[in-house]
Formats: C-alpha cells, sequence, structure tokens
C-alpha cells in the first residue's frame, strides 16, 4: 500500500514537473536555444502524438459514457498528453518564422495537455464523476479534434482534407497568362508549397512568392535569376530519384518534364513576375510549353457532347463514308468521306443526327454543294474542317462563321475569295489555315496575317524552297529504264 | 439458448445459421471492399472486345504513317551523324575502350585492323534547327525545320534479316504481325475501299538485300490486316481485274453467290477466317475501282511532278511510291510502307551511296513539303530510315576513295516528320567516333511505343491473344521517348 502512494506520488510530481516546463518553455519561448540533443527530441513529436490522441479520446469516452476511468489510462493520458506537448514545443523551435497554422498548433496542444493535467488533479481529488470533469471532457474531446487538425495540416499541406474535386480547383489559365503568376505560381503551389510555406518553411526556404524563392533557404542559392543552373531549385529538380536531395522528397509524386522545363525556361529568363506569354518569341520553348498546359486534354472537353450509340453510327456508315470516334469510348466523332462511283448527297446530309458530335470532317475533293456545307455550318462543335479541292464558293464559306471551335481549317484548290478571308478572321479559335491555289488576293491575306498573327496560314510551298525543287534538272544520274518495271 | 451456450465454448463448433450469419457479414465485406475496383464487373479489357478495336485508346496526333524505309541499312556517318573526328584521327584503328569487345559480324571481324574512315561526304548545318545533314542530301537539308533527326537509334541484330524483321514486327524472329498490321488491327481502316496497310518497293542501284512478304505479314493477326503489295506499271494488284468478258454486274453476282455459299460454310465450322475472306471478296470488288484511281497519277500537276523529280513518272521508282504514298494517305490508308533497297556499302560506298541518296533525297522532302501544304503533316508521321548503321573504320582495305563499311547496331540514325513529333529538333547522340550511343538512346522497341503512342494506342494495351499468351509489337519492353512528341 505504501509503494503503491509512493508511485502515484512520484507519479503526481512528475505530471506536475512536466506542466511546469511547458508552461515555463511556453512563457520564455523567445530566449529559449536548445541544444543540438534537445532539439533532436522535437523530431520525436510526429511519432509520440498518436498516444494521447487515442488515449485522451478513450478517457474522455469512457466518462462521458458513465463508465470509470481507469486511473491507470488516465495517468498515462496525462503523461503523453505532456510529453508531447513538449516535444511539439521543440520542434516548433526549428521554423524560422511561425505561421498562423503552427500558432495555433502550438497552443491548443499545450491546452490540451494543461487541461487533462486538471483533470487529472480533479480525478485525484476525488472529483472523478462530477459537472466540472464531465466538462472537461467535452472540452478535451474540441481541442483533441482541432489541435490534430492543425497538425495535419502543417504535415500535409492546407487543402488536405479539402473534399475532393474533380478538376483542379485552379481553374483554366487565363488568355495570355503572366508567366510567374499564372503558371510558375502554379506550378509551385501544385508541387511544392505544402512544405515550404510559412507554417512549415521546410530548409527554410518560403515558396508562396518570388521574395521567399529569391531569398532562398538554407541550401542559398535557390534561385539565380537567369542561371538555371546554379539555382538550387532547377538543379533538385534534375537529381535523381534516389537521391537524398532530388525535390520533391521520395513518396511525393515529382514533377513532369514540362514542368520542370517551364520552370528552367523561366529560370533562365530571368525569373521575372512581370512577363507575360505574348512577350516572349515564337520560338521561345517557353512559350509553347505554357501553350501546351494551356490546352485542356480534348477527352474532357468531349465528356459534354451528346451520347450516340454504336448503332447509329452504324447505320450512317457506308462503304465511302467512315464515321468513328475519336479516341475511346468518346462521343466525338470523325467522318471521312471518300469518292463513290456515284455520288448522292443523302450520304452527307443524313449526318444531321449526329452533327453535334462531329469533331473532325474530311470532304475533301467531293463535288458538295450549298446543302452540304450547310450541315457542316451547323456541326457547332466542329475541330477539323478539310474542304479542299471541292466546289465551295465564298456564300458557302459564309456558313462557317459560327464554327467557334473550329482550329484546323483546309480549303486550298479551291474557288473562294476575298469574302471568306474576312470569315476565317472571325474564327478565333482556328490555328491552321491551308489555302494556297484559292482567289484571295494578296492583300486580304496580309490583312489576315496582320488581324490573326498566331494563326499559322500554308499559302503552299515556302516560295524560297521550291525552286530549288521545280527549278532542278531532276533527271538521275543513269537512267531509269532498267529498273522501271520488276 | 443451449446452442449459444455451445458455440461460445468452442469457437470451431458453428452451427448452420452461425455459419450463414457470419458468412452473409463476410461476403458483405468482400462486397464493399470490392466497390472500389471499378472495372470488376466489366467484361475483360475493352481491347480484346470488338467494339474498342479501330478505335485508338486516346486523342491521337498521326491518323497514319508513312514509313520511308530504307533497306540494306544507309550508313549514318554519310547521312546525319556528323563526326570531325573520324577525318582528324583518319586512318588509325579503333580505340579498343570505345569498341569495347562488342560483336562484329563475320565479315569484318577476321580484319586485323579497324582504321577510322571519314566520310567522303561533306556535312553542313542547314535550317534554323542547325540540323547537321550531309552533302549527298541537299533536298532534304532544305526541310531540316520540319524533321525530327533521331542520332541515337540502337538495335539488337547485327545482320539485314533478323534487323529488318525486328523493325518490322518487335521480333528478330519472323512469324509476328507486322507494325503495319499492329496500326490495321489497332486502328482499323479509314477508307474500307483501300486495304489499310500498303507497301510499295523500290530498288537503287547499290548493293541491295532481299525483301519479303514476312515483312509486311500480319502474322497470327487476321489476315485482313496483312501488308497489300502495289506493283508498279498496269497490275497494282495481281489477279484485281476481272477476266476479258467478265462484266461488272456479272462479277457482283459470282460474288453474292459465293458469298452466300461462304456463311453456310461459317455457320457450318464457325472458323472466322470465313468471314474475313468475304469481306476481303467485296474489298477487292470496291478495290477494282479505287486502286486504278488512286494510282492514276496523270491529274497530278506539273508543280508536284517537278516537285518529287521527273522521275516520279517512271513507275516503280522510289520518286513514284513517294507520290503514291501521298495519294494513299489522302486516301485513308493507315500505314504506307515503302522500302528503297540497295543501302547495304560492304564496299564503294562513296560512289553507291551518292546514287542511293540521289534517287531518295528529291522525293522524300518533296513528300514532307507536299503533305506539309496539304496540312497533312498535322496528321500523317513520315520516318526515313534503315535497319541499322554501319561501322566507323573501314571493312576491307584502308581507302578514303572507295571504301566500305560493315553492319553496325550500336549506333544509327533515322528522322520522322509530322505526326506529333517535334520539327526541327536532333536527338540522342553518340560518341566522338560515332560508335556507341552516349545521351537519350532509343531502342526498336521505344522507337515501335512511340510510333503507337502518336497513332493514339497504347503500346501496353494492344494485344493479341495467341498460343496462350498475349503478344504486343513492344513484347515485353519499350517506353514512349516523350521527348519526341510536339
Amino acid at each position: 500500500m505504501t509503494s503503491t502512494t509512493t508511485k502515484n506520488r512520484r507519479v503526481d510530481l512528475l505530471i506536475f514537473g512536466l506542466s511546469v516546463f511547458l508552461v515555463f518553455c511556453l512563457i520564455f519561448e523567445s530566449f529559449l536555444r536548445l541544444p543540438i540533443l534537445i532539439a533532436w527530441l522535437g523530431r520525436w513529436h510526429p511519432l509520440i502524438l498518436h498516444f494521447p490522441i487515442v488515449l485522451l479520446l478513450i478517457a474522455a469516452f469512457l466518462g462521458l459514457t458513465g463508465k470509470n476511468v481507469p486511473r491507470a489510462l488516465l495517468t498515462v493520458a496525462t503523461v503523453t498528453a505532456l510529453v508531447t506537448a513538449i516535444s511539439g514545443f521543440f520542434l516548433g523551435k526549428e521554423a524560422v518564422e511561425k505561421g498562423n497554422l503552427l500558432f495555433w498548433h502550438q497552443w491548443l496542444g499545450a491546452g490540451t495537455a494543461l487541461v487533462a493535467v486538471v483533470w487529472y488533479w480533479l480525478d485525484g481529488e476525488g472529483f472523478g464523476n462530477t459537472v466540472y470533469t464531465k466538462a472537461l471532457q467535452v472540452l478535451l474531446v474540441v481541442l483533441v479534434g482541432f489541435t490534430g487538425h492543425f497538425g495535419g495540416m502543417i504535415t500535409h499541406g492546407e487543402n488536405f482534407l479539402a473534399l475532393p474535386t474533380e478538376k483542379s480547383m485552379d481553374g483554366p489559365i487565363p488568355d495570355n497568362p503572366l508567366i510567374y503568376q499564372h503558371v510558375v505560381a502554379r506550378i509551385l503551389k501544385n508541387n511544392c508549397v505544402s512544405c515550404h510555406n510559412p507554417n512549415k518553411q521546410k530548409g527554410e526556404l518560403l515558396m508562396t512568392d518570388l521574395d521567399g524563392l529569391l531569398k532562398g533557404g538554407e541550401s542559398g542559392s535557390t534561385l539565380v535569376p537567369g542561371n538555371p543552373e546554379k539555382s538550387e531549385i532547377i538543379k533538385r529538380l534534375y537529381l535523381p530519384l534516389a537521391d537524398e536531395e532530388h525535390m520533391p522528397p521520395e513518396g511525393e509524386k515529382p514533377l513532369s518534364t514540362s514542368e520542370i522545363q517551364i520552370l528552367e525556361r523561366w529560370v533562365a529568363l530571368g525569373a521575372s513576375d512581370t512577363v507575360r506569354l505574348n512577350h516572349l518569341g515564337a520560338n521561345e520553348p517557353l512559350a509553347s510549353l505554357v501553350k501546351e498546359m494551356m490546352e485542356p486534354d480534348p477527352m474532357e472537353k468531349w465528356a459534354k457532347l451528346p451520347k450516340v450509340a454504336d448503332s447509329t453510327i452504324q447505320r450512317l456508315s457506308s462503304d465511302y463514308l467512315t464515321i468513328g470516334r475519336i479516341a475511346g469510348s468518346t462521343d466525338a466523332l470523325h467522318i471521312n468521306m471518300y469518292k463513290p462511283p456515284t455520288y448522292d448527297p443523302r450520304l452527307i446530309l443524313d449526318l444531321k443526327a449526329i452533327s453535334k458530335n462531329i469533331v473532325q470532317m474530311d470532304l475533301s475533293g467531293l463535288p458538295i454543294g450549298e446543302q452540304e456545307m450547310e450541315l457542316v455550318g451547323s456541326c457547332e462543335n466542329l475541330e477539323w474542317l478539310e474542304v479542299d479541292r471541292t466546289p465551295i464558293n465564298d456564300t458557302q464559306i459564309e456558313g462557317l462563321k459560327n464554327l467557334s471551335n473550329l482550329h484546323t481549317l483546309k480549303v486550298y484548290g479551291t474557288d473562294i475569295g476575298d469574302p471568306s478571308a474576312a470569315v476565317f478572321k472571325n474564327l478565333t479559335k482556328l490555328k491552321s489555315l491551308y489555302l494556297w491555289d484559292t482567289n484571295i488576293s494578296q492583300s486580304a491575306l496580309d490583312n489576315l496575317r496582320n488581324a490573326a498573327p498566331a494563326l499559322l496560314i500554308d499559302n503552299g510551298i515556302d516560295a524560297a524552297i521550291q525552286p530549288f525543287f521545280v527549278d532542278r534538272d531532276s533527271i538521275p544520274i543513269s537512267g531509269n529504264q532498267d529498273r522501271a518495271i520488276e | 439458448m443451449e446452442e449459444d451456450k455451445t458455440n461460445k465454448e468452442s469457437p470451431l463448433k458453428v452451427n448452420r445459421r452461425h455459419f450463414f450469419s457470419q458468412l452473409s457479414v463476410g461476403i458483405g465485406s468482400l462486397a464493399l471492399g470490392s466497390l472500389l475496383i471499378p472495372d470488376l464487373f466489366k467484361k475483360e479489357q475493352d481491347v480484346l472486345t470488338g467494339r474498342a478495336l479501330g478505335i485508338p485508346h486516346f486523342a491521337p496526333k498521326a491518323k497514319r504513317v508513312i514509313y520511308l524505309f530504307q533497306a540494306g541499312a544507309p550508313s549514318q556517318l554519310e547521312t546525319f551523324d556528323h563526326k570531325p573526328t573520324l577525318r582528324k584521327r583518319m586512318g588509325e584503328d579503333l580505340p579498343e575502350s570505345i569498341r569495347n569487345g562488342q560483336r562484329l559480324t563475320g565479315m569484318t571481324s577476321g580484319q586485323d585492323k579497324f582504321p577510322l574512315m571519314p566520310p567522303a561526304v561533306k556535312f553542313n548545318q542547314h535550317g534554323k534547327s542547325g540540323a547537321w545533314v550531309s552533302d549527298f542530301f541537299p533536298h532534304i537539308a532544305k526541310i531540316a525545320d520540319e524533321i525530327c533527326i533521331v542520332r541515337s537509334m540502337h538495335t539488337e541484330a547485327i545482320n539485314h534479316d533478323p534487323a529488318i524483321t525486328f523493325f518490322q514486327t518487335g521480333s528478330q524472329q519472323g512469324g509476328r504481325p507486322s507494325m503495319g498490321s499492329w496500326m490495321s488491327y489497332g486502328l482499323g481502316s479509314e477508307n474500307k475501299n483501300l486495304p489499310s496497310f500498303v507497301v510499295l518497293t523500290s530498288r537503287g542501284k547499290g548493293n541491295s538485300q532481299g525483301l519479303y512478304s514476312k515483312l509486311w505479314s500480319s502474322g497470327f493477326l487476321d489476315s485482313k490486316h496483312q501488308g497489300v503489295l502495289l506493283r508498279a506499271g498496269k497490275n497494282p494488284v495481281l489477279y484485281l481485274n476481272d477476266p476479258e468478258g467478265i462484266s461488272r454486274s456479272d462479277k457482283r453476282h459470282l460474288l453474292d453467290n459465293v458469298s452466300s455459299l461462304n456463311k453456310l460454310h461459317h455457320v457450318e465450322t464457325g472458323d472466322d477466317e470465313i468471314e474475313s475472306r468475304i469481306a476481303q471478296y467485296e474489298m477487292a470488288y470496291r478495290m477494282q475501282m479505287s486502286v486504278p484511281d488512286v494510282m492514276d497519277i496523270s491529274k497530278e500537276p506539273e508543280s508536284i511532278i517537278k516537285l518529287y523529280g521527273e522521275d516520279c513518272q517512271v513507275p516503280g521508282t522510289y520518286a513514284a511510291n513517294a507520290l503514291q504514298a501521298r495519294r494513299l494517305a489522302e486516301n485513308g490508308v493507315r500505314f504506307i510502307q515503302l522500302y528503297h533497297q540497295g543501302w547495304d556499302q560492304h564496299g564503294n560506298l562513296p560512289n553507291e551511296m551518292a546514287g542511293q541518296a540521289k534517287d531518295v533525297d528529291q522525293a522524300s522532302a518533296a513528300l514532307i513539303l507536299d503533305l506539309k501544304q496539304r496540312g497533312m503533316l498535322e496528321d500523317t508521321l513520315v520516318i526515313w530510315g534503315g535497319e541499322f548503321g554501319r561501322t566507323n573504320y573501314c571493312q576491307g582495305k584502308f581507302d578514303p576513295e572507295n571504301y566500305g563499311r560493315d553492319h553496325h547496331p550500336r549506333a544509327f540514325s533515322i528522322w520522322m516528320a509530322g505526326g506529333g513529333i517535334k520539327p526541327g529538333i536532333t536527338y540522342g547522340q553518340t560518341d566522338e567516333f560515332g560508335y556507341n550511343v552516349v545521351e537519350n538512346p532509343v531502342h526498336i522497341n521505344d522507337f515501335h511505343a512511340t510510333l503507337l503512342h502518336t497513332m493514339g494506342l497504347q503500346h501496353e494495351q494492344l494485344t493479341y491473344k495467341y498460343q496462350g499468351r498475349r503478344f504486343r509489337l513492344t513484347d515485353v519492353a519499350g517506353n514512349v521517348v516523350k521527348d519526341l512528341l510536339a
């Protein structure tokens, strides 16, 4: 009996001592300099913290349901809560500057431990089943919950528990984005910021803004504008995955090649935060990388198209008209028509039923007329249209003005003229246009080029190259009669 | 009550009621877990069912391939791999540290010296990309910014037959489907009136190696995926034309009757090859119309004839085949395989290669320009290359005016253009002797994986079950070379 009391007394003392120590630490935080070994104890925080969470919750649960809370359970719970709070305090000292999350986590954690101590003391004094302890138990549950939540956000990132969403919450990159703000910062946010933010400044590096990057972390020159080879951020991305220094560290998703290239080129170009996409030269690889990132996955885009049954596709197909899904089970269709022995416009007009699903259409070389072009004009989701070498005219091209998704258009070898060029100008998504061998005048062409500088206009084989092929005597060195026909 | 008691006493004594109630909990838990496996009750892998076949796995960049195969293996050292060191150290023995005991063919393994041989042709940089192209190819040099040169190809085979078979089928031994057949199997036909896989051959004056139909065989795939050899001259497809005196309607009756007999037979035996035979008869019937139409180049304008070179009017030449390839591609043929024989320069290399280059240079470049102006380079992949490379030392007597080079599988160069491949880049590097790949190696399996990728196919999922296991073009290897993709 005596020994038990002595033991109890020692435990009481331990708890008292730890509580005092914790309070002392909290009050004199700014004066403390931890010896290396003590600081190392802080690293045990993530391991130990699981004990008080579970034990305190069990104890509180027993207490709240009117059951007897074993003294031993409460003791262990209180002691581990204190040890956890203290080790957490040590770990927190590693942070250069405490962010909001860390601030709240620290005070709530200390609060949890101290409330547990109060409960332990009340329980020891025989107030175990009073309304006061019940209130403390409720408070404890709340405190454990919030402390754990803040701690989790520090470790895993603030959005770790956010509800999963189908798409990235970032939304699309705006047209002509700022390279830093809309592209680089997004890459950093998705890959780096969860460990390099004001709350969890791993390696003393802050990656939430450009100043933090320029200031660098403990390894020094994180970002050397104009010099990716010397920038720690780029060097580490290129290290082998198994390398200790590789970032993101083992277990985290590494950056994609194009993401790394974007960061590298951005650094090489001076790591500016004012450069926009249109400031970059056409041949600058960063421009195409950014454009690629802005491009939405076509399959996602096509997911909104109306459903079309395989049987419909089969019914409308014929020997000379191929209809197919562009990929997988998407409802985006491609149409390829080849010249049948006897042409019947109805083959094309029947496609009305699936006009919204047609994304690519090849009617090259067919004797199509007004009706067919009217159907083409109603295929609002059309992205790729080939009507080259057909008898179409300007009026029919006018009917294409609503095809706002069109990005590739082939109209070479037709009789269209300047009025068509005006229609092309208003097709904003148009990326490539093939219009050689038409009646479009040079001035209309120049006009179009000025109005849509990003549009690739193919007006036939490059005049600088063509003579080299066409004017040369291209009869080979020796006659070829002897190998003509096998 | 009684039952319950026994139950508690021995866990092994389970009565029927308890057995079922526990079982239901167990099954319920399993069912709950199985909800997490999305495709558990779906049919086995879509690619094996009829529906997904003929549809790309994801949105493709290329819809068709034109493969300009240079049979016999052109030397990389006289085409695209510029090695000034060979001139500096001309005549010196190949350092053992470079060869490193790698195997040689029986044709040079007996040589007691391996004198380094510089190319007999000058190299210059071309285009904005500054790609090195030898003076043997003045026209290809003009399109340097359209093509992607890969200098780091390597293969496993050291002799022509296994090497070309490996390139065409992914295996050094014959019997596997050719890559054209895999494409036809995976993507189906764009135009039902033409075969989806077509082969055209031509022969230069250089030392030739044989070509054989196993290179375009469909192997264990349905025989409708087999490559169809189009011959030069009046009868591009043998036995396609009707005999004298048979009208087209007679032919129709004949086919209808044969087809109904065949269908009866199919019901009896269930042999799927009968169905594909019926389909082939039908296609042949339509090909009677479509093939002469496609092969007729008389309507090609003068400018196009000049572009490809006057040679293209002589059936059976490489130039004629290149022009034909464009026409076939326009008409929806998936895979157009050209072979140009005569690149096996064991001796007399400077002369023979000049002749071979003259055969293919203008037409290859013209094909790219022609496809480009038609907007077809956006969705047609063109590949130019042989089955392996050639040694940097000379075969036989050392004579810089008239030397030969032996087979060299360790490193060689090819180029690609269009169809989702980055234009204007040179990829991969060999050592200063042009012997070993030192940067970004591309194995044949990687090449195949990349090729399938541009066509919207995942090389790991395009499989065919035969003899108890699933086969792939890339067998059990291959990585998509992402750096090559635009």
